[in-house]
């Protein structure tokens, strides 16, 4: 599946900076020791408003996903790729494609994945998640 | 409202600007009665604060243009309301207009973005995620797996719309379809095949809200605004949160029939946003005409469909008859308490429900209206 290319801007600079080195950085509140996804630049859960990164240990489990169809080519079926919202061991939720699949097969709500990176031409690095071996 | 669907070489200022003139010939108003205006567009924009001058008002007290997506059209009515009563202005349009169909490109066409993608917005899309198809599936899925919902129920929700459609003229799809034609529709993210989403229109509709006094002497019988919430919920996109399983609706829809002062057995016939069909599942449940988990079985049921003990967006809805954000619901609601909704008037509609929902299950408003003022 070709990945995206995704450029930087000033609110994802230091989460790239991770991706680039392998890390998925999360928020961790050094007020209240909440954990929040990496959009999140104040604590959701007790409003400091400012939120620190730290990488997240990568593993997670799925709590939905959806299998997006594209268009039926001439002779080719219609492309499928699974994306997941998944939610990390630390607690907070991020949606990411969910590779390494087998054609046809789907997750499960529960699925243990790891996180992995990908790192596409001219673009960022990109958190994707793979089935936990 | 104006003329929907596949209408071409028209801008959404040009839709609003028709809307809100046939809406104040329809109340009877000269244009330069209206002393306010609420503005809304769908994501590509086009309708603000120049649609005055479009129209030449002059001397307007409220101008604005408001924004909370999907449950804008009901937010505007609430606002207007308040403004009414507050003495702010007396007579005031509020419009939403959209024409993001164009000759020669699809529908699925039509809400895509350039492709510039940078940041967290980037990110989304490099996952897969363009537009709010996937969304609403991650969300719809979450209900399955966690309830049990099926893909049928779901199909079920369609079939009703379209059979209420058939007789809607303003509709853009009236065939009627089959639980089997649901199923065998095209999949788009699963668990929605086509006929889970919802149609794309051009075209514009203005409601004129005023006090009931002067309500009483225009030329159509005045709907009366009994009730009304908001609810944002603001999910905390982590361990614990609902998304998916219970939406705004849960609390805006009793804070809203508490104000009116009925019960949700009153409620004669409801118009729910339906940007998808599971939004109307998820809705039903919220609003607590079934228990929480058990919106499937009660659509499967055949509640929703015309001759069944809910009638559920008798003009067929986002899904089959024209896609104006919250103001498909909130037209179908105030031609149905007016009693003018021609071959699908409901017998009884003493009781209006109106949803609007926006964002992904993020935003949610209500209204209560009828063909009485308040008790």
């Amino acid at each position: 599946m070709t990945t995206l290319v995704v450029r930087r801007d000033a609110a994802t600079e230091k989460f790239f900076d991770g991706t680039a080195r392998g890390e998925l950085l999360i928020r961790h509140c050094t007020a209240c020791g909440a954990h929040a996804a990496p959009q999140f630049e104040a604590c959701p859960a007790c409003q400091e408003p400012t939120a620190a990164w730290v990488p997240a240990a990568g593993t997670a489990t799925v709590i939905s996903w959806t299998a997006i169809h594209g268009r039926p080519g001439d002779d080719a079926p219609a492309p499928q790729r699974v994306v997941a919202l998944v939610e990390l061991a630390e607690g907070p939720w991020l949606y990411a494609a969910l590779n390494g699949l087998r054609a046809g097969e789907r997750p499960w709500p529960g699925m243990s994945v790891n996180v992995a990176f990908e790192h596409p031409e001219g673009g960022e690095a990109i958190p994707v998640f793979l089935p936990a071996a | 409202m104006t003329d929907m669907g596949k209408i071409y070489g028209r801008s959404p200022a040009g839709f609003a600007a028709d809307a809100v003139r046939r809406a104040a010939d329809d109340a009877g108003l000269a244009l330069a009665d209206l002393d306010g205006l609420l503005t809304s567009s769908g994501v590509l924009g086009g309708v603000g604060l120049d649609l005055q001058k479009d129209l030449g008002l002059k001397d307007l007290r409220l101008l604005s243009e408001v924004q909370a997506y999907g449950s804008t059209a009901g937010a505007m009515v609430q606002y207007a309301s308040m403004a009414v009563r507050s003495g702010l202005a007396e007579a005031v349009a509020c419009v939403f207009a959209d024409a993001p169909l164009k000759e020669k490109t699809s529908s699925g066409a039509a809400y895509a973005r350039a492709a510039g993608a940078s940041g967290w917005r980037g990110l989304m899309a490099a996952a897969g995620i363009m537009g709010a198809n996937p969304l609403y599936a991650l969300a719809a899925r979450r209900h399955m797996d966690t309830y049990g919902t099926t893909s049928e129920q779901l199909a079920h929700i369609a079939v009703a719309q379209r059979a209420w459609a058939a007789t809607n003229p303003r509709a853009q799809l009236r065939d009627p379809i089959t639980v089997d034609d649901h199923q065998a529709s095209r999949m788009i993210a699963e668990p929605f095949h086509l006929l889970d989403c919802c149609l794309v229109t051009n075209g514009g509709i203005a409601v004129i809200v005023t006090t009931a006094e002067r309500a009483a002497h225009l030329r159509r019988p005045p709907v009366h605004l009994l009730g009304w919430a908001q609810s944002h919920p603001g999910y905390p996109m982590h361990q614990g949160s609902d998304f998916g399983l219970v939406s705004g609706a849960a609390q805006a829809g009793p804070a809203a029939l508490k104000m009116a002062g009925v019960s949700l057995g009153d409620v004669d016939v409801a118009e729910l946003y339906d940007c998808y069909t599971f939004t109307v599942l998820l809705t039903l449940e919220d609003y607590g005409f079934c228990a929480k988990g058990e919106g499937g079985s009660f659509a499967a049921s055949g509640a929703l469909a015309p001759g069944g003990s809910l009638p559920v967006n008798t003009g067929g809805g986002q899904l089959s008859s024209y896609y104006m954000w919250g103001m498909t619901p909130l037209s179908e609601a105030v031609l149905q308490a007016r009693g003018e909704a021609g071959e699908r008037q409901v017998p009884r509609h003493d009781v209006v429900l109106v949803s609007g929902n926006g964002g992904i299950l993020d935003h949610h408003s209500t209204l209560v209206l009828s063909p009485h003022p308040h008790a």
